[in-house]
């Protein structure tokens, strides 16, 4: 059972009491007549293979109020694609696999790399986005909801929660992130608390008040993968092709979305799904790879309106930012205390070390070159230079899964 | 494998008697106290109803030790004239001998259905022989569409007080229905008319060391009459007044044998069931009526208290086979109070497939799985109790056929997760 | 100077003479070894195969070996764990067949008594299993039973049952290996026979005032039940 404070520039809605999941989903089922809902998952052929996915498949299976189901299918061959087409098939609604190692999905990525798009690497931000462009050339669904496909404790309550504020017509948000308290027996989710937040709030404190901060702040678990949003969002929103996914994504809303539009949902009241392993070393690789990228993001975001990032504010950045990091861990401390919870404070600190030289790795490559950009461009951009790109992408996929 | 397990002197029996045109069985055990009754009533029956017709009176018995086939072989009545205008044109003739095979009703019926063939009977009738509401008109009721309707198979429906045939109505009718299409009420009522057709095609079935010879011979009977295709009507007989069950046979095992059997025609009917959406009334016969109904408590709170000992202890269990979704539902269901219980119709009919596909995936143990429904189904029985508790008798067969519509509206979940 | 020589040489010699006897076996123990080592990756890729066409995994997810194999860290799949585990078994049986095939008595004894252990081993890791999938079906039914008539402390007697299975199916397999079984045994009869006096012990003692209370609501309950009046469930 959670509190009920409003926190920050955009709306908290929280998990209070044991809300009915059927009438939860009785309304979605009315309301989704009027707004229809894309699923869309990025999945690796690996995640079909692990303990997660046959839960949310079983789970998915009993859901009605979904219009349409894209997965985007990462690392599969021709014959894992169709292994994957039977796994999915108790799902009543349709669901369409974007095969992203296909032939015919394969000649899109090189269509967009003839006429200069740069797409990025393989990885989520870029199947995200393909499904977004799927999505929009369907044209049939005018909310796109996503989630991971690692989570281990998936109950079909989630999507539920996670659907709702945008499908409701009488709340009227663009676009709602879920959260969720990441913990087992001890504090799970270190990058949200001991990089994120501590370095936003590190960064406020050395440039005084921002907005774009605050709404970062705002959020309780930025860096969660579920969110759902209205398909225009998908169109103009560009999203970054690497690890700054999440954060480049709530930089793009904030962009073109008031706050009064954006919110946040409590979605699970428990939530596990792989671990990363941290490796203090190695920036290419696992965490460590994924906390540099969100640090440049964070950056990038910050220079384009405006910030003045100079040397001498990285050096103050990183000092105050082990502060930050140090106070968290304290925070959190009492807080494992209180709840008797496990609590490694040893290896807390480790990891705040580690970020710290993220951070500073992330520093330096922002330095060498502010310019670096990972973000894909929307597709409103892409469609006025490939006018029939939707079509085919569109074909491409249907074809596959003929 | 036709007739060789019935005994010889059965056999010079059937040979005296040659032919017949109603065979009407009688399974026993130990029913020494209701079979005269029984008797009694099939024999004014057939007598009232059929007096032309030549019909055999066959009671199957399990090995009765309280002289229960004597009863049988003395029953008969002496004036006919008290119930009878004319006389009776045909003798009626009587077989009473114990089955041989795994003990249970199903190889009692099976002797049925093999004199029914030896005797090249045209219709056939088998009723319970704890009957204590039987009257001659169920003979009429169950055989006349058979013999004058071209129908294979009647069905009984009975008139039951509303909180009666708690499985029957939240399990075995809603999904039967559903499955096959066929709104049949009493699936399992254990009073049934069927055709000699039926009865030489039943016989033809590999199933009589499985077990449907032990239990489940009724709803085994009900779902090889729809699923394939034969004729099916139903007849109202009226109220259903029985001998008390066994106390010694628990709900537990009850819950299995029902639900067991239930789930398993559904494999071998699958490509029957898959493709049927919605269902069909079929043809009824009978004059209805209503019966009052006198007033039954029954103690809710310890179904409730056995249900949330449940969520306690079996959670790791329900969640695997109901998913977190409905399982976090159910957990709710636990939070309530016993006043405001309710159980919503589209959960309960989400669990019935979530078990169904269980069963089907062989994900646990069989019993283990069909027992560890009964907190739930004491759970929905309990709901249903507190939600029927002032309604009549037609609000309260409303409820059911909502959850009917449910079960029928859902199947779509059953069909793409069956695999 | 000759036999001073000798001295040296004849020793050399009678190495080098040895060598040369013992070079045949050393030889045929590496490629004993190499054919093994090459056999037993064969054999664990076939095995893997197998086991995933017979979905193996999933079975193992049924029967809660997955669990334990969580429970223990052990994150790969089951089908490539048992697949390793065969594996290093015929590793070490290539390896005993290697050595003996150097003929030295040491060795060989070592050898001898390795293969005569391996029965052992064998019955007791189907001892294990076996007890482990029974012991987990057992008080499953248990559990099940006792939720269904009422029991308050289902799960908690559903777990006892299976913790003195695991033990007695631990003490038969420490038996089976021969791992002091005097010791064994006499652990084996303190600890269970502890565990039965220390339960009848608490009931008697710690459980009079509950077992009162139990039997006079059982008999309330039966009261209130039998003038309330049953429902007919078929």
């Amino acid at each position: 059972m959670s509190d009920f404070h409003q926190t920050g520039i955009i709306t908290t809605l929280h998990q209070l009491g044991k809300s009915s999941l059927d009438r939860l989903e009785a309304e979605l089922y009315s309301f989704s007549r009027n707004r229809p809902v894309a699923l869309v998952l990025p999945a690796l052929y690996s995640e079909f293979e692990g303990p997660a996915m046959p839960g949310i498949v079983q789970e998915l299976a009993k859901v009605k109020y979904l219009n349409e189901v894209v997965l985007v299918l990462d690392k599969a061959s021709e014959k894992e694609f169709q292994r994957v087409r039977e796994f999915m098939s108790p799902i009543p609604t349709e669901v369409k696999i974007v095969h992203n190692d296909g032939k015919r999905v394969s000649e899109i990525y090189q269509t967009f790399a003839r006429h200069g798009f740069d797409v990025g690497e393989r990885g989520k931000g870029r199947s995200v986005w393909l499904a977004y462009g799927y999505v929009l050339a369907r044209r049939r669904s005018d909310v796109i909801a996503l989630h991971d496909c690692d989570i281990l404790t998936y109950s079909r309550e989630l999507l539920a929660r996670l659907c709702y504020p945008v499908v409701n017509p009488n709340l009227d948000y663009a676009f709602c992130k879920g959260y969720y308290s990441r913990v087992s027996d001890k504090f799970n989710g270190r990058v949200t608390r001991l990089l994120v937040t501590p370095l936003v709030r590190a960064i406020q404190q050395l440039i005084g008040p921002h907005e774009f901060l605050s709404f970062l702040d705002s959020f309780r678990y930025p860096l969660a993968g579920e969110f759902c949003m209205i398909t225009d969002m998908a169109r103009v929103n560009r999203i970054p092709w690497d690890w700054g996914l999440e954060v480049g994504s709530l930089a793009e809303v904030h962009r073109n979305f008031s706050p009064r539009r954006i919110c946040q949902v409590d979605i699970a009241a428990n939530y596990d799904h792989k671990h990363q392993v941290l490796s203090a070393d190695d920036a290419s690789k696992g965490l460590m790879k994924m906390t540099v990228d969100i640090c440049k993001s964070i950056f990038r975001t910050l220079a384009s309106e405006g910030v003045v990032f100079s040397d001498g504010l990285f050096k103050s950045l990183l000092v105050s930012y082990l502060r930050q990091a140090e106070d968290t861990i304290l925070k959190y401390e009492a807080d494992a205390a209180i709840n008797g919870f496990k609590f490694d404070r040893h290896d807390e600190a480790k990891a705040v070390e580690a970020f710290t030289k993220a951070i500073g790795m992330a520093t330096q490559s922002f330095m060498e070159n502010p310019m670096a950009t990972p973000l894909i461009p929307n597709w409103n951009r892409v469609t006025s230079a490939i006018p029939d790109i939707f079509e085919m992408l569109q074909i491409a996929v249907d074809a596959d899964n003929q | 494998m036709s007739s060789v397990i019935l005994r010889a002197e059965v056999q010079g029996q059937i040979e005296k008697i040659a032919q017949a045109d109603i065979v009407v069985g009688i399974p026993s055990f130990n029913n020494a106290g209701t079979i005269g009754h029984v008797v009694r009533a099939v024999q004014a029956g057939l007598g009232k109803y059929f007096p032309s017709a030549r019909a055999v009176i066959v009671n199957s018995d399990g090995g009765s030790t309280d002289n229960t086939m004597e009863t049988v072989r003395n029953t008969s009545i002496e004036d006919f004239s008290a119930i009878l205008l004319h006389h009776r044109v045909e003798p009626i003739s009587k077989i009473s001998f114990p089955y041989s095979g795994i003990p249970g009703k199903g190889s009692a019926f099976r002797a049925i259905f093999q004199i029914a063939q030896a005797l090249d009977a045209k219709a056939c009738v088998v009723v319970d022989s704890d009957l204590r509401s039987i009257t001659p008109e169920w003979v009429e009721l169950l055989v006349k569409p058979v013999l004058e309707g071209g129908f294979d198979y009647v069905a009984p429906l009975y008139h039951r007080h509303k909180f009666d045939g708690t499985i029957t109505n939240s399990i075995v009718y809603p999904l039967t229905r559903a499955l096959y299409g066929k709104r049949v009420r009493q699936p399992i009522g254990g009073d049934f008319g069927f055709s000699g057709r039926l009865a030489q095609f039943y016989l033809s079935k590999d199933v009589w060391e499985s077990d449907v010879a032990r239990f489940g011979i009724d709803i085994w009977m009900t779902t090889t009459a729809i699923a394939n295709g034969f004729r099916v009507a139903q007849s109202f007989l009226g109220a259903k007044i029985h001998d008390a069950k066994d106390p010694g046979t628990d709900l537990s095992s009850m819950l299995y044998q029902v639900v067991s059997a239930t789930f398993d025609l559904m494999e071998g009917y699958a490509d029957a069931w898959r493709p049927v959406r919605g269902s069909e009334d079929v043809p009824s016969f009978g004059f209805e009526y209503t019966v009052g109904l006198e007033q039954v408590n029954v103690n809710t709170g310890r179904m409730l208290h056995l249900f949330r000992e449940g969520i306690r202890s079996l959670h790791e269990m329900w969640r695997d086979i109901l998913g977190a979704g409905d399982f976090g539902e159910v957990e709710r269901l636990g939070t309530l109070r016993d006043e405001d219980f309710v159980f919503p119709l589209s959960l309960w009919t989400r669990i019935v497939y979530d078990y169904a596909i269980a069963f089907h995936r062989h994900n646990f143990a069989r019993e283990h799985l069909i027992k560890s429904l009964v907190p739930l189904y004491l759970a929905k029985t309990a709901a249903f109790i507190i939600a029927a508790r002032n309604m009549d008798a037609s609000e309260a067969e409303a409820e059911i056929e909502r959850l009917c519509m449910e079960f029928e509206s859902s199947k779509d979940y059953l069909v793409t997760s069956w695999k | 100077m000759m036999d001073f020589l000798n001295l040296i040489f004849d020793p050399l010699r009678e190495v080098f003479l040895k060598f040369k006897s013992f070079l045949p076996n050393l030889l045929a123990m590496l490629v004993i070894m190499l054919l093994g080592i090459i056999m037993a990756r064969i054999i664990r890729v076939l095995l893997v195969k197998f086991l995933t066409a017979i979905s193996f995994d999933s079975w193992c997810d049924r029967m809660g070996f997955t669990t334990l194999m969580r429970k223990g860290d052990l994150w790969g799949k089951p089908a490539v764990t048992l697949g390793a585990i065969v594996y290093w078994l015929l590793i070490m049986i290539t390896l005993m067949v290697g050595l003996s095939a150097l003929q030295i008595v040491a060795v060989d004894n070592l050898v001898a008594q390795f293969f005569s252990y391996m029965p052992r081993v064998f019955s007791a890791a189907l001892i294990l299993i076996i007890g482990y999938v029974l012991a987990g079906f057992i008080s499953r039914g248990v559990l099940i039973a006792a939720v269904n008539s009422g029991y308050h402390y289902a799960k908690l007697l559903a777990e006892a049952i299976r913790a003195l299975l695991i033990l007695l199916i631990l003490a038969m397999t420490m038996e089976q290996l021969q791992i002091a079984p005097n010791i064994v045994l006499a652990a084996f009869s303190i600890i269970f026979g502890g565990i039965v006096v220390a339960l009848s012990i608490s009931f008697g003692v710690g459980g009079i005032d509950a077992a009162k209370r139990m039997i006079e609501r059982d008999s309330g309950e039966n009261r209130a039940s039998k003038s309330s009046g049953d429902i007919d469930h078929i």
